[in-house]
């Protein structure tokens, strides 16, 4: 997944010269957080709810700014930036490290885009969700080339769809896989599964269920 | 007044094979322990369903495809219709074994709007899993959704009950934007059960928002616990809505002893729960409810389960002891002991260390739920 399929396009800007007051209530209006701010078409800074409201209040180093003081003289820079060929999780380490709320994109230097921590949840969301109907199984691989083929082969054996798959460590040489399978028996294929040696955590072994 | 009971022998042309789960066999076995009970079993023949009325939810690709692969034919988009699957194998006649299922639903809901019936059971049907252009979780067609979309076209509200232990889903989608189709289900967490949804922020959208509802339980959840969310969730929003009747389906693998899943209901909990729901229907929806069956993998706890609600909406005494020629002839054939008791033992199945953990989470859930969609009550 990359930062191209989860950024927001075209992005909303306003000119350096544009003052506080006129941002924030821009920002109420379309309920957002963040706005790049531009001069001559070119991204210099960013302007977020928070720094205005601390910028007018007396917390503000140097005492609160009139309303209308130009955002350019509150905003953030340089911009931290990315580009939409990023990886989301390149994106979101980015995110991360700079404890930044957005990341504007820029292809060369043109603004293209912009990609907050909510569009890295929904992207969170779109890679664990479920998509269509789907049992749910869990099993313990060795970390190991082949391994993961092995399991998969199982499944085509069975005529058992894979709707998504996610994986990650746990503990010492072995790796957690969640299956998302097209069928509602997964305890049938967790008993194939475990009659020949692999470690199945979802569906449970139950020995009360022999009936 | 006894409850009319629906069916045909035609349903047992539903039949995916010996190998697979959703048997006929569960249906031969309830009818003969009825009958070893010393109850004469009267039936109303139900109405094939037409293909015009299972196309008043289902597209006319799907519907085309179900036939093609009725007839024997074959093509590599079956698949995509979820078609001769792992869990709904293709087998010849599935198109009008299918529409036998649809048409017992449908002419219990045409008992009720005709005012013929207050209460019916169907024997049968409760295959809330196929959407509108896709076959599901041994669902083909939903019977449920084409009976329901009889009842709305009667200006009926409807409220659907499901109390199978996989979510509701093919019934909850199709009515998703109705306002006047209250969908509710509690069933075991999507998080670890088929079909992986049945969350409580699914409400529905448009004109049916806030008229969705769902309790994921946390799996090993037993009596106590979900018969107390149950109420939670299920008695406000009827008590809101005001249905004017009930559609139920009537799965019974939150069963401990179902095989494909891991809710640890006993049949006690099934004897609250059924007279609970009549209950409902006296209170909320001037008496008037349609019952189907739905899931339910042990053989075991499906003929006992079905068996109280079949004498539950008779008003018939529960036995203790089933019949010793009942036991016999199925434990034989079946090649395994019978529970002898139509209720089950006390420790039936190992104690749970997560109990209370488990309650608090569904207690938690129930009012996350309310929470999600009391304020689209108004």
């Amino acid at each position: 997944m990359l930062v191209k399929d989860v950024m927001h396009s075209p992005v909303l800007t306003v000119d350096v010269s544009v003052t506080l007051e006129a941002a924030y209530h821009i920002m109420l209006q379309r309920n957002i957080r963040h706005i790049p701010v531009m001069r001559e078409g070119r991204l210099v800074g960013m302007i977020t709810d928070r720094d205005i409201r601390l910028a007018t209040s007396p917390f503000a180093a140097g005492g609160a700014q009139p309303i209308d003081t130009p955002v350019g003289q509150v905003m953030a820079h340089p911009v931290v930036t990315g580009d939409p060929l990023d990886p989301v999780e390149e994106a979101a380490r980015v995110m991360r490290q700079r404890k930044i709320g957005a990341l504007p994109i820029l292809e060369g230097d043109r603004l293209v885009g912009i990609v907050t921590g909510i569009d890295l949840l929904e992207a969170l969301l779109r890679l664990t969700g479920v998509e269509k109907p789907s049992g749910r199984l869990e099993v313990c691989l060795d970390d190991r080339p082949g391994e993961l083929a092995r399991l998969s082969g199982e499944l085509a054996q069975q005529n058992i769809n894979i709707h998504s798959l996610l994986t990650y460590p746990c503990g010492e040489g072995s790796v957690t896989t969640v299956v998302r399978v097209g069928t509602l028996d997964t305890r049938k294929i967790a008993r194939e599964l475990r009659q020949q040696g692999y470690d199945v955590r979802w569906p449970p072994e139950m020995p009360s269920k022999t009936l | 007044m006894s409850v009319p009971v629906i069916y045909s022998p035609q349903y047992q042309l539903y039949n995916f094979g010996p190998q697979h789960p959703f048997s006929p066999v569960r249906l031969e076995m309830l009818l003969d322990l009825l009958e070893h009970l010393g109850h004469p079993l009267h039936f109303v023949e139900p109405a094939q369903a037409t293909r015009e009325e299972v196309r008043s939810v289902h597209l006319e690709s799907f519907v085309r495809r179900v036939e093609a692969a009725s007839r024997g034919e074959r093509s590599p988009d079956f698949e995509h219709y979820g078609i001769g699957t792992a869990d709904t194998p293709i087998f010849p006649g599935m198109d009008e074994a299918a529409r036998w299922l649809v048409g017992g639903t449908l002419t219990a809901a045409r008992m009720v709007s005709s005012g013929q019936a207050k209460e019916v059971l169907q024997l049968g049907g409760g295959l809330h899993h196929a959407q509108k252009d896709l076959a599901s979780g041994f669902c083909v067609y939903n019977d449920l959704s084409v009976a329901i979309r009889h009842l709305t076209q009667q200006g009926l509200r409807v409220a659907y009950i499901d109390i199978d232990v996989h979510h509701g889903d093919g019934v909850q989608w199709i009515h998703y934007d109705e306002p006047g189709v209250l969908t509710f289900s509690i069933h075991e967490s999507g998080r670890y059960l088929y079909p992986g949804t049945g969350h409580t922020h699914e409400i529905g959208k448009a004109e049916g928002t806030g008229r969705k509802l769902n309790i994921p339980l946390e799996p090993f959840t037993e009596d106590e616990s979900y018969l107390e969310v149950l109420q939670m969730g299920l008695e406000p929003a009827l008590r809101w809505f005001r249905p004017d009747v009930l559609v139920v389906q009537c799965g019974a693998d939150a069963h401990f002893q179902d095989p494909l899943a891991e809710i640890l209901l006993t049949t006690q909990a099934y004897a609250k729960i059924f007279p609970l729901l009549r209950q409902y229907a006296a209170a909320f929806a001037g008496g008037r409810a349609v019952y189907t069956l739905g899931g339910g993998y042990s053989l075991d706890a499906t003929s006992r389960i079905w068996a109280l609600l079949y004498l539950t909406l008779q008003d018939l005494p529960l036995p203790d002891h089933l019949p010793e020629p009942w036991l016999r002839r199925w434990g034989t054939q079946l090649g395994h002991f019978l529970t002898h008791t139509l209720f089950d033992p006390q420790g039936a199945y190992p104690e749970i260390p997560r109990k209370t953990e488990i309650e608090r989470r569904n207690r938690q859930i129930a009012e996350r739920m309310l929470e999600s969609v009391r304020p689209y009550w108004i």
